[in-house]
């Protein structure tokens, strides 16, 4: 069992001659960097070193002592994985999140190699982040539903948390209540049942309380929230009688895309691209114009004129996903190859959208232009759709392309697309490299992938690369596949199943369903008859 | 325990016309605002049927312009949704039973009121009242005859953007809500930092938010927060005067009057909602 590369980012360096491109790749808790040009290992890095904890004090003991069965510590802590891998618009700097919600700033030098700058543990995991076109600030959404600004490099001096225009009612609201001793809300005038009032007797009869909740250590800003939970973040420009506006656009479980204003002004909503039925998963920008496609588990991708927020036209994806294997989840008892099943013939599975992305092609007058590739998860193949069709309102053509297994992620090192594709049996490649094509003037619509064997034999360097990383298909899975657990289940939520449900501050104990019909006691009338 | 069936079947035995009795449609008080209600709500404004709700305030084809006229004939938009004559411009977010919606629909006879509630049966009580309601009084004795008015099932928190479309507001009234007093359950109050950017979208500039409530903390939560958002100001003292629909709100709420019964204190706070400032 090998572990695909979850996430991979390209890197292009300035140098005197040429610029040097590099394939930065995150393997479960591993980074490791290839020298494109040359085809070798630049640098690694991995979260392990940090995790790992070697008991000296036991080896002690057992030189001084015979031999006795020792209860030592179980194996050292399962290293966090990458989850976000992203690179700075002047390729200077790389930005990782991994699954304990720390965010890594890493400096890229000449030679491809990583320095680690500054180590960060946000709130809540991140689920979008982005570095901002200054090269000095990060955004980043989380599950919880709350941007966050940070610097890219935290300064060295101690925590003074600078108050945002949002983010200023919070900090000193906390700062009020650790410094008044705890008093209970409640008053016996608010409270008006004989049950609560016993209860609030015995809140004032306590002593002791602990303010648990630690403010951030590191410079942050909270920009905007929803209450729901975020799905993708993108912060994006416009041009608006000759100055720059810059905009922040978020995507939400709950059908919504908003459209805010940057930082300083986040707090200040323009608009709202409304019309999605099910949850958003991702937002992309098509550069040059003003259009943005959302997608998720609406049966199409949605394309908005944002600045208005009126929707151009929606682009039929489900169609295009019919017919297509579809790798399930089951694994067989003998521990053998995941089942594939055709997507159109079990209910379940329906669109996820897991990538949107823009990538150049060439098309057949040899000029480049920009489709919009895009990934439904578990569904192994490509789906490229020209930008040129998108604009259009009417005409619908989307090129379906066949992989060996579902993409996990893409990322362009000039006009060459490379795929991370979940290969998980030793000996399958978990890179194609290629480049996108228009073989034929007259169908505008079609686009091959030409496999560009010279790259790809120059990313063999990371066969094998994988070794000693912990795969193991179910944890797989878990990290790969979250897509469609954003899909409502209209009603119940169970806490267990719930995907918000560990960062949900409302927990179990809050009627979930919140339409039961108790008997309630009206003591002003009841009590009285 | 007298089940729900019961209740049901004496909700349903009432007369057409016939006031709801609220001992038929009690539900608890708390409700999660964060799980998926199986609720319904337009995926835009735009798709909104704002004609059950408000019938008398649908854009109605004068009877003498022929039917297979093409002007005529369209008399919806493109979701097929009757065209108003109005918009809601008052909201009031956790209407309860409704007693702030009864009291201002008479005095504000040119307005579309709409109150927003997450439970069911509280929902469904107000509903029936302003049927019940309709039925009993006409334009000519109570101004606006109750037309006005009307309720829906909603979570505000979530989908405040599904209903209302920017600056269409004057007004939001949020009284006595939820104060959720666990530090851990802060999020779930109806008035945060990060939703009152919601409140500012829906508000046009120059319109008020209205919030009481018996809970002085909540209060207190509830300016802070208010006056440390830039697109909202307090409004106080000599501005306040004059403002009919403050004293309905303090006096006429199901809870406020409990609240009085009890003889306890109540806090009243009101916002204005200021213009957006040119960019940077």
């Amino acid at each position: 069992m090998q572990h695909p590369f979850q996430c991979i980012a390209s890197v292009r360096l300035p140098g005197e001659a040429t610029s040097y491109d590099y394939l930065v790749t995150a393997c479960g808790p591993r980074l490791t960097v290839v020298d494109v040009a040359m085809g070798e290992i630049a640098s690694r890095w991995s979260t392990e070193r940090a995790a790992s904890t070697t008991s000296n004090g036991d080896d002690d003991e057992q030189s001084e002592r015979p031999k006795k069965k020792q209860k030592t510590s179980t194996a050292a802590p399962r290293a966090s994985n990458i989850i976000k891998l992203i690179v700075s618009p002047d390729q200077t700097h790389i930005v990782t999140v991994t699954d304990d919600k720390l965010i890594r700033v890493f400096g890229v030098k000449t030679g491809g190699l990583l320095d680690e700058l500054s180590q960060r543990c946000m709130p809540k995991r991140p689920c979008a982040i982005q570095i901002l076109p200054d090269n000095a600030t990060i955004i980043c959404g989380d599950k919880f539903g709350d941007v966050y600004s940070l610097p890219l490099l935290p300064s060295d001096s101690p925590v003074v948390t600078e108050q945002a225009s949002a983010g200023a009612a919070e900090s000193e609201v906390s700062k009020k209540e650790k410094e008044a001793a705890f008093k209970p809300s409640a008053t016996n005038l608010t409270v008006h049942t004989k049950r609560n009032r016993k209860a609030l007797e015995a809140q004032m009869a306590q002593k002791d309380f602990t303010n648990k909740k630690e403010p951030l250590k590191f410079e942050h800003k909270l920009l905007l929230g929803h209450v729901s939970m975020l799905t993708d973040v993108l912060y994006a420009t416009r041009e608006v009688e000759r100055k720059h506006r810059g905009y922040i656009i978020t995507a939400d479980r709950d059908e919504h895309v908003r459209i805010s204003r940057g930082p300083p002004q986040s707090h200040i909503i323009e608009g709202y691209c409304m019309g999605h039925t099910h949850f958003v998963s991702k937002l992309c920008l098509i550069p040059g114009t003003d259009m943005l496609v959302s997608g998720g588990g609406d049966d199409d991708l949605y394309v908005w004129d944002w600045p208005t927020g009126k929707l151009r036209r929606k682009y039929e994806i489900f169609g295009a996903m019919l017919g297509l294997p579809y790798v399930g989840d089951t694994v067989m008892n003998d521990g053998s190859t995941q089942q594939a099943a055709t997507v159109g013939d079990m209910s379940d599975h329906k669109v996820a959208v897991s990538g949107l992305c823009t990538a150049p092609f060439t098309n057949a007058k040899g000029q480049q232009e920009t489709a919009l590739l895009v990934t439904c998860e578990r569904v192994p193949a490509l789906f490229v759709i020209p930008v040129n069709r998108l604009q259009l309102v009417k005409k619908y053509e989307i090129t379906q392309i066949d992989l060996d297994y579902p993409p996990l992620d893409i990322t362009c090192i000039g006009d060459i697309v490379v795929i991370s594709l979940d290969g998980r049996k030793d000996g399958q490649y978990r890179l194609t490299a290629n480049k996108l094509v228009q073989p034929n003037a007259d169908d505008k619509g079609h686009v091959m992938l030409k496999p560009d064997e010279d790259t790809e034999a120059r990313l063999k360097c990371l066969v094998g690369s994988a070794e000693g990383v912990r795969a193991d298909d179910k944890e797989l899975d878990e990290l790969f596949y979250s897509v469609a657990n954003l899909r409502k289940r209209g009603g119940w939520v169970t806490p267990g199943e719930d995907v918000a449900a560990e960062d949900d501050p409302v927990d179990a104990e809050a009627d979930p369903n919140g339409t039961e019909i108790v008997e309630m006691e009206d003591d002003a009338t009841v009590r009285k008859a | 325990m007298a089940g729900p069936p019961n209740k049901r079947q004496k909700r349903d035995d009432k007369q057409e016309g016939q006031m709801p009795q609220k001992k038929f449609y009690r539900q608890r008080a708390h409700a999660n605002p964060f799980s998926d209600h199986d609720l319904t709500y337009p995926e835009t404004p735009e798709a909104m049927n704002w004609g059950d709700h408000y019938p008398s305030y649908v854009a109605t084809v004068p009877a003498a312009v022929p039917k297979d006229d093409p002007v005529a004939t369209e008399d919806g938009n493109d979701y097929g949704v009757p065209r108003m004559t109005k918009q809601v411009e008052v909201a009031d977010i956790g209407c309860g039973f409704g007693g702030l919606l009864f009291a201002l629909a008479p005095k504000m006879p040119e307005t579309l009121i709409l109150g927003l509630e997450i439970r069911t049966s509280v929902t469904e009580f107000v509903q029936e009242k302003a049927k019940a309601l309709r039925v009993q009084h006409s334009p000519e004795s109570v101004p606006g005859g109750y037309q006005n008015v009307s309720c829906i099932r909603a979570n505000t928190m979530k989908f405040l953007p599904n209903f209302f479309a920017k600056a269409q507001l004057s007004k939001i009234f949020l009284c006595f809500p939820d104060p959720h007093f666990k530090a851990r359950k802060h999020k779930a109050r109806i008035v945060s930092t990060t939703l009152n950017s919601e409140y500012a979208f829906v508000v046009r500039p120059g319109g008020r938010v209205y919030t009481i409530t018996d809970v002085e903390d909540l209060h207190r939560w509830m300016v802070e927060h208010f006056e440390a958002h830039p697109s909202f100001e307090r409004v106080e003292g000599e501005e306040l005067e004059g403002d009919e629909v403050l004293k309905v709100m303090t006096t006429e709420t199901e809870e406020g009057k409990k609240v009085e019964r009890n003889g306890g204190t109540k806090y009243v706070a009101v916002f204005t909602r200021l213009e957006d400032p040119p960019w940077p």
